[in-house]
């Protein structure tokens, strides 16, 4: 028996030596000395060919073809037979989903879903999903909206499958959560647009393969979180349920499960926002969908991309809703029912059965389609909106690209100067810098930045990538993700001090933050395709937008948390207001700074890369091309690659304590 | 004020087995925690085994006995490891070394499963910080430890509300723990822990979190309890006059050892060590001693037709008797006198208990 009763050790004193000052310094001189190296020999040493791996590519390609013939045969070894059932139960399991919410009619889907949100949600939210539903009718993306709800409830149920009992294991053992957490880490570092690749070769291109990249992504916050919560259970609730004799079935079951109960329904509700922002990705690989209208969509028909974009949001927001309502309403410590009530709720199930029902019976009897239809009436109109909503949008794009507005001229300007001054020069730094310089310099940042292991491990990554013979590529890709994590961490700390400082500022942040947040991830590329239609900058930009809220929201809470105590010491030796934020706060919140930009970091890769669907050039642009020209080889090469870079990235940046992660949810 | 046990010293018979026994029993917190017993690191005192190997002595060779139907109470300041011993006898924390038997089973080789059925049957715990389950109602939280055994609903249901009545809190059946107030929900820890019927009752510092009127009432609470259900108690407090008014014995524990064990008047009497004095010197003496610990052997020349009183009777109840009559009182133990008690005696007792 493990011993269950753990006193809380004391909280350790916390030193703070302002140890990134020193440090700062430390790096300035380092990157000093890559630019002499820089300036002394530029072009002389790209990355030497001795050093490559130069059929690595045709390998991999023959591997693709033997896998192709393997799954091809008759007789199977069982190997591939356990994995083919696998594959294949996953693409009915999202099928059968599919014809389902097409059987029950438009008309039945519609009042299912809002019934049930209803019953477990409440009015408002209720609300949120009939306007959903609306919306997909009325942008005439019905169908594809279905598949990819069919998707999601696929990929969020086998998430939460594995998810959940995986963080409970975590939530219960301290050798477990240690075991899994650098798999976690991994897991959320490395760009969705990196395992693509690898995840279309096992699984062929299909719905099997949107699911498990859906699941690699959406997972690692289903553990996290639910482990959360079942450490937050009192250690004296379960001290005591173990001293009445409790087994460790009737522990979970009855005092770690139920009390973590909104921790996993918020877990529920993470993995629903982390699968939902993997759908547009999910389309390059099969998913279907509005994720595959997105994609299709981006060149030949950008207004309907957008509405399609817009749909996932609306999803998006209505599910998010939708579950933190169900969240609220259902949680049995908060509602304190009495017996009428119960009743009532009884009496309210049984009308909402009803309701569905007598909804499915009579649409199907008066032969409503399974899809909302485009036209309706004798003789036939159109019955939705679409046509309207995409001239609109394509008034907008035309608009905002004529090179005559105040929009173009404002927005061409920026685009222009972030490529000229800080694109191209960084890009020509790093590509042309001798290779081993800026080995040596990136390794040494990550030295003095977080010690010594971190160190190594980023010469390793550094190695591998060159070894692989895509330096030149990787080092255009990191140009744009420092330039972006640079600006991105700009906005987030300015932005992340005033909202600490003005709650006004902050209660009109936050909405801005979750919407940015909640956004699949290509979605934010799409408007600076048109915005910005510069070569390599919408891929910056858009990874701007989407990882500064994160490191405002660090920083914002840095500078709150610093206690009151020593901002009054400041004050009381009369300080102004901006000397205790400068002299105080800031010192103070520097860690949340330096995880603000180890977050960003990783985010903006997420985004550069996806930006080789649009012009991002670099390693995203190998791989979309050995997506869509099955180029496999250079692909996984490409996606090893980014894996690397992310890795390296991460331990340049995560500082010397690793508080980060448990938090960020 | 009333420190008086509500119970006679002796009303306990220690001559069967005891019900519960602890052999010396260590624990020890840290890394390779087996590894110290029985070298000469620990002899070390807490703090430098702590800073030559961070581990950390909770519990340092102790060893009890508890009879059937006694109140064991152990004492120490925060930190003396008091928590951990209790702990161990059911082995929510696992005892680094020791032997522990409870009613004749020895828990510390108990698999798994005997283990659970001690839990469920012979021992219940009350926890200083309630432990009840937030999710479930009041009658919920009582049925819980049944519910473990796995009785029926309607029979458990049953159960708990005898319990509700015991504790007198019928009104808030069907109220969350987060709706009752401190005192309520440590009834409720105590409720649930009677469902089930225990032999032996550990309260870990059960009334530390409440305010001092309730504490009383609390107190009074398991005073009647005892009474009612003879059960076999070990308490832990870190209030001296709580534990002088529940215990029949008490253990006084320092950095893991136990410095003293004795009766009530036993440690008001003669303290072991500047340690158990420091505790016991804002005691009025008089309340806790009693006759037999001020009394003076009876010698022939002695009257013995003075007031008759009972050994066991405390200084503060025979001071009525004393200040009547000239005549000094006669200690009786089963109707023989065993000690005289004059009026010196007893003002030396008194004057002792005003601090030198
Ligand atoms: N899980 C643990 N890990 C490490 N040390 C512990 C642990 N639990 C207790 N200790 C240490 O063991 C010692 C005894 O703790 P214990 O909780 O038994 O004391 P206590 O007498 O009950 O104190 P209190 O009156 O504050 O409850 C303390 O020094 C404590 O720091
Ligand atoms: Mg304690």
């Amino acid at each position: 028996m493990a011993s269950v009763a753990e006193t809380v050790t004391p909280a350790p004193i916390v030193v703070h030596r302002h140890w990134w000052r020193g440090r700062l310094v430390q790096v300035t001189g380092i990157v000093a000395l890559m630019y002499v190296a820089y300036r002394a020999w530029a072009i002389e040493y790209p990355w030497p060919n001795d050093l490559v791996w130069n059929s690595l590519s045709l390998h991999l390609d023959d591997f693709q073809v033997w896998l192709l013939t393997e799954r091809g045969k008759e007789d199977q070894s069982i190997v591939f037979t356990v994995f083919e059932g696998f594959s294949s139960a996953i693409d009915h399991l999202v099928e059968w989903f599919n014809r389902l919410l097409l059987w029950l009619t438009w008309v039945g889907t519609t009042v299912a879903g809002v019934a049930l949100i209803f019953r477990f949600g409440g009015l408002r939210a209720a609300t949120i999903m009939l306007f959903a539903f609306a919306a997909f009718a009325l942008t005439g993306l019905w169908e594809e909206s279905m598949q990819t709800l069919a998707l999601m409830l696929v990929s969020v149920g086998l998430s939460l499958l594995v998810g959940i009992p995986l963080g409970v294991a975590a939530g219960r053992s301290a050798g477990f959560r240690r075991a899994i957490a650098p798999v976690l880490d991994a897991m959320q570092i490395v760009p969705a647009f990196a395992y693509l690749m690898p995840v279309a070769i096992l699984f062929s291109i299909g719905p099997a393969a949107a699911v498990v990249s859906t699941m690699i992504y959406a997972i690692p916050p289903a553990i996290r979180i639910t482990a959360l919560g079942v450490r937050g259970v009192p250690v004296s609730t379960v001290e005591a349920a173990t001293s009445m004799g409790a087994t460790r079935m009737q522990l979970i079951g009855k005092v770690q499960l139920p009390l973590a109960r909104r921790m996993i329904l918020l877990g529920v509700n993470q993995t629903i926002l982390f699968a939902l922002s993997m759908v547009v990705i999910a389309g390059l690989i099969g998913g279907g969908g509005l994720g595959a209208v997105v994609t299709s969509g981006l060149y030949s028909n950008p207004a309907l991309a957008i509405l399609a974009g817009l749909a996932i949001v609306i999803i998006a927001m209505a599910l998010d809703r939708s579950t933190e309502a169900i969240a609220e309403q259902t949680d049995p410590a908060h509602r304190h029912l009495d017996e009428t009530r119960k009743r009532r709720l009884r009496l309210q199930t049984l009308a909402i059965v009803g309701t569905i029902v007598a909804g499915v019976g009579i649409s199907k009897a008066f032969g409503a389609a399974g899809a909302y239809p485009d036209e309706a009436g004798n003789p036939p109109h159109t019955a939705t909106i679409e046509e309207w909503l995409l001239t609109k949008i394509q008034v907008v794009l035309d608009y905002v690209q004529d090179p005559t507005t105040w929009v173009f001229a404002i927005t061409e300007r920026v685009g222009i100067f972030i490529l000229q001054q800080l694109l191209l020069p960084l890009q020509e730094f790093l590509m042309e810098a001798p290779w081993f310089t800026t080995v040596a310099g990136l390794t040494a940042i990550a030295f003095v930045v977080s010690g010594l292991r971190p160190a190594l491990t980023t010469l390793a990554m550094l190695g591998s990538i060159g070894f692989t013979g895509i330096w030149a590529l990787a080092m255009d890709t990191l140009s744009q993700v420092l330039v972006a994590t640079a600006i991105a961490v700009a906005i987030g700390v300015v932005l992340g001090v005033l909202a600490a400082e003005s709650n006004r500022f902050s209660k009109v942040m936050r909405p801005v933050n979750d919407l940015l947040q909640t956004l699949p991830q290509l979605v934010y590329i799409i408007p600076f395709i048109y915005l910005m239609p510069v070569s390599i900058v919408p891929g910056s930009v858009a990874g701007v937008l989407y990882a500064f809220p994160v490191t405002l929201r660090l920083v914002e809470r840095g500078v709150r948390d610093v206690a009151p105590t020593s901002v009054e010491a400041a004050s009381a030796f009369g300080a102004s207001r901006r000397q205790v934020l400068t002299k105080v706060k800031l010192p103070l919140a520097g860690d949340a700074v330096m995880l603000g930009v180890n977050q960003a970091i990783i985010m903006v890769l997420a985004l550069v890369v996806i930006g080789g669907l649009v012009g991002s050039g670099g390693l995203g642009y190998e791989v979309a091309q050995g997506l869509v020209r099955g180029q496999f080889g250079q692909g996984v090469i490409a996606s090893v690659a980014i894996l690397a870079l992310g890795i390296a990235l991460d331990r340049v940046t995560q500082g010397t304590r690793r508080s980060r992660k448990e938090g960020i949810a | 004020m009333l420190l008086v046990p509500d119970w006679p010293g002796d009303r306990v018979d220690r001559t069967g087995e005891p019900l519960i026994r602890a052999d010396g029993v260590w624990k020890i917190f840290g890394r390779r925690e087996d590894r110290i017993i029985g070298t000469p690191a620990a002899e070390l005192s807490r703090a430098e085994l702590r800073a030559q190997t961070g581990c950390v002595i909770a519990v340092r060779d102790v060893s009890i006995r508890v009879w059937p139907g006694e109140v064991f109470v152990v004492m120490g300041l925060s930190g003396s490891g008091k928590s951990t011993l209790a702990r161990t006898l059911i082995r929510l924390i696992e005892p680094t070394a020791g032997r522990i038997l409870i009613a004749g089973m020895e828990v510390t080789a108990a698999s798994p499963a005997e283990l659970r059925q001690l839990r469920r049957h012979m021992v219940s715990m009350v926890f200083q910080h309630f432990g009840l389950l937030a999710h479930r109602t009041v009658i919920e939280n009582m049925a819980f430890g049944l519910e473990v055994q796995g009785v029926q609903r309607n029979e458990r249901l049953a159960r708990a509300r005898e319990m509700l009545r015991l504790v007198g809190l019928e009104e808030s059946e069907s109220s969350f723990p987060d709706q009752l107030s401190g005192g309520m929900q440590q009834r409720v820890g105590v409720a649930r822990a009677f469902a089930v019927d225990p032999k032996v009752m550990l309260y870990d510092e059960p009334f530390s979190a409440l305010d001092p009127l309730i504490r009383r009432d609390m107190q009074d609470e398991i005073c009647r309890l005892q009474v009612e259900t003879e059960k076999t108690m070990i308490f832990i407090t870190h209030d001296l006059p709580e534990a002088l008014r529940l215990g029949d014995r008490i253990a006084i524990m320092r950095d893991g050892q136990i410095v003293q064990l004795g009766t009530p008047e036993e440690l008001v009497g003669s303290p072991a060590d500047e340690y158990v004095a420091n505790f016991t010197r804002d005691i009025p003496k008089s309340h806790v001693l009693t006759l037999r610990w001020v009394m003076r052997e009876p010698v022939p020349e002695d009257s013995t037709d003075g007031p008759k009183l009972d050994v066991t009777t405390t200084v503060r109840r025979a001071l009525p008797a004393l200040a009547a009559g000239e005549k000094p009182v006669c200690a009786v133990e089963d109707g023989r006198v065993v000690g005289i008690v004059d009026r010196a005696t007893v003002l030396q007792a008194i004057a002792d208990e005003r601090g030198d």
